[in-house]
């Protein structure tokens, strides 16, 4: 968060000359719009159902593993199963917990007046947006990883060979995408005044990297192998390049820079060099967390600068 | 240093003027009534004054701070009841005065504010089951925190029953004794005027009068209304009346017994000497004051004020 706090809207654009001591960010201010929203957005079943959603997730997995999955155990490959399983469900059910919990945090509160009580109080716009952002994520975050550390006796367990590295690495690039997309939640549910309008912005941001992400590759390939569009080592880049851009690549592509799986075989690494010269910087794994560091930063900063202009 | 400056305040949405050129101050250590109907300008105002919305043109200043540069150190010397608010829904009246505690950073107990807003039954139930009765009560301790300089008050009145605004017009003198100057709004005048130094009268966004509740009611020349019962009407009679300098409003009401009504500024008896005096039979007569409310329905109206 400190690259947001560092955010300073006295440039001089604002037509009205807001100055730093009105929206800056106050980090005591931050903390107790955190706190009071974490108090406020969390009941406390809300919080053990996600906390034994992920719980049951990674016993369910690891029990289908324990039982069909002989071979990978021989192998000694059993938590690396349980990752690349798990990441595969979690990266369709973390987005939806996100907006689920996010879409109203701002919009909400704008509709219902309560933004009015928040900002009668010293604090500043910057303060809430973060604060909100910090709240928000703090519930979605602690439900995994209590889920995930409730789990882990069970799973170590069950698993042949219990690798608490590669386990771990799951939890924290989760919870990384996790607080992405809560990012896109808060930010998208501070432009809008309107509960509707942000829910359908939420579903918006759903169908972007589900539906829409995907498409245009595919629209993107197809043209390629009709010929309507060049096919040569550029188009090749373009599309490599916009595949790993998306939040869910990257969530899927970090893993191999936090736990021993994924990562390009010999094979793959040769023909990509063989096409390139290198392996471009873009597939590889420090730039998909880059990228998810990205998805974090910018809707949320964007947002910060926006609403600070805006009559609420 | 005036507690609140608005300076040639304009606020336009679209074709739209919610705020015309608005200008008035706030004196440090006063009671003031800002009044006007519904949709006159009042919220958009207040607002502006915690920078919620940004004007079109013009300026405000809060505590001798600009209204926006340093809307931070204002909001945290003021003391807010908005107005259209909503509390949290899942949070207790404790944990609403925590939080506005924490923010503040002040040392204030919130079994203490509770008390002095007589919501200390409620304090540990969540504020969702609120009556918004309840609710206005829990907005006013929150807003009591920290001891502040202004005490921002947005239609406070609203779903107190006559003993809860008599309550919370009680904490405005507490308050106001203590050393804070107090801006009320209201769209009701017998809200303030038992608890205002001054009042302000805000119509389409304009300020159509600034003044004490005396002066208010003197501008009018509403004075007094004087009603006598005669035995019959005389023009001649009438005629004399109407010339008295003190006199206006001359009015008959052709009933049985004939009635005569008119706004008396001076001497009453002048009246009943002069109708006397063109052999009118004075049977009975009484009088009433102009009431403030009356004083402001003409100008939030433009009717003529006429005593009751």
């Amino acid at each position: 968060m400190s690259t947001e706090a560092d955010i300073d809207t006295d440039t001089g654009t604002s037509r009205t000359g807001t100055t730093s001591s009105a929206s800056s960010v106050n980090p005591d201010s931050v903390r107790a719009v955190a706190r009071k929203d974490f108090r406020d957005s969390i009941r406390s079943w809300v919080f053990w159902t996600l906390s034994f959603l992920f719980f049951m997730l990674l016993v369910g997995t690891t029990g289908l593993l324990s039982y069909f999955g002989s071979d990978i155990a021989a192998q000694g490959q059993t938590t690396e199963a349980l990752v690349g399983m798990v990441q595969s469900m979690t990266s369709l059910i973390i987005p939806l917990i996100a907006l689920v919990l996010g879409w109203k945090s701002i919009a909400g509160e704008r509709q219902s007046g309560s933004l009015k009580i928040l900002l009668s109080l010293p604090h500043s716009r910057k303060d809430v947006l973060l604060g909100k952002l910090i709240g928000r994520s703090a519930v979605l975050s602690i439900s995994l990883i209590t889920g995930f550390v409730l789990a882990a006796v069970v799973v170590a367990a069950l698993l042949g060979s219990f690798d608490i590295a590669d386990y771990a690495g799951l939890l924290a690039v989760s919870i990384l995408y996790g607080v992405a997309y809560t990012s896109l939640a808060v930010s998208l549910s501070s432009v809008t005044r309107s509960t509707t309008i942000a829910g359908a912005a939420m579903f918006g941001i759903f169908m972007l990297f589900y539906a829409v992400w995907n498409g245009l590759l595919t629209a993107f390939w197809m043209l390629m192998n009709l010929d309507y569009i060049p096919q040569n080592e550029t188009t090749a880049q373009i599309a490599l390049l916009f595949n790993s851009l998306s939040l869910n690549s990257a969530y899927q592509n970090v893993l191999s820079l936090v736990t021993s799986m994924g990562g390009f075989t010999d094979q793959t690494e040769m023909v990509l060099e063989g096409m390139f010269g290198s392996v471009p910087f873009y597939l590889q794994d420090w730039f998909s967390l880059i990228i998810l560091l990205a998805w974090i930063v910018i809707p949320i900063a964007i947002a910060l600068f926006r609403f600070d202009r805006v009559d609420l | 240093m005036p507690a609140l400056r608005v300076d040639e305040l304009t606020k336009s949405y679209g074709q739209t003027l919610a705020l015309d050129t608005l200008s008035f101050e706030v004196h440090e250590g006063e009671v003031f009534g800002f009044l006007g109907p519904n949709g006159a300008g009042k919220s958009t105002t207040i607002n502006v004054v915690l920078d919620f919305i940004r004007p079109t043109a013009g300026r405000v200043e809060v505590l001798g701070l600009d209204a926006q540069a340093h809307s931070r150190e204002i909001r945290s010397r003021t003391g807010v009841l908005p107005e259209g608010y909503q509390v949290y829904d899942r949070l207790t009246a404790r944990q609403h005065l925590e939080f506005a505690i924490e923010s503040k950073g002040s040392d204030d107990e919130p079994e203490t504010l509770l008390e002095r807003v007589g919501l200390t039954d409620a304090i540990d139930r969540k504020a969702g089951g609120y009556s918004k009765g309840m609710a206005q009560r829990l907005m006013l301790a929150m807003a009591l925190v920290g001891e502040p300089d202004l005490l921002i008050l947005d239609e406070p009145s609203t779903g107190l029953d006559p003993n809860g605004a008599r309550e919370m017009r009680e904490i405005v003198r507490e308050e106001n004794a203590r050393g804070a100057t107090v801006f009320f709004s209201s769209h009701s005048m017998e809200q303030v005027e038992a608890v205002c130094d001054r009042v302000g009268i805000l119509q389409d966004g304009q300020m159509v009068a600034v003044d004490s509740v005396e002066g208010l009611r003197d501008s009018i020349g509403g004075g007094t209304s004087l009603r006598v019962t005669v035995d019959r009407i005389d023009d001649d009679a009438l005629q004399a009346v109407r010339s008295l300098p003190t006199v206006s409003n001359v009015a008959t009401e052709d009933r049985d017994p004939p009635t005569i009504t008119a706004q008396v500024d001076g001497s009453k008896t002048a009246v009943l000497a002069e109708l006397e005096d063109h052999g009118v039979e004075v049977r009975d007569f009484s009088t009433t004051e102009a009431s403030l409310e009356d004083v402001f329905q003409s100008y939030t109206t433009g009717a003529e004020v006429t005593a009751r």
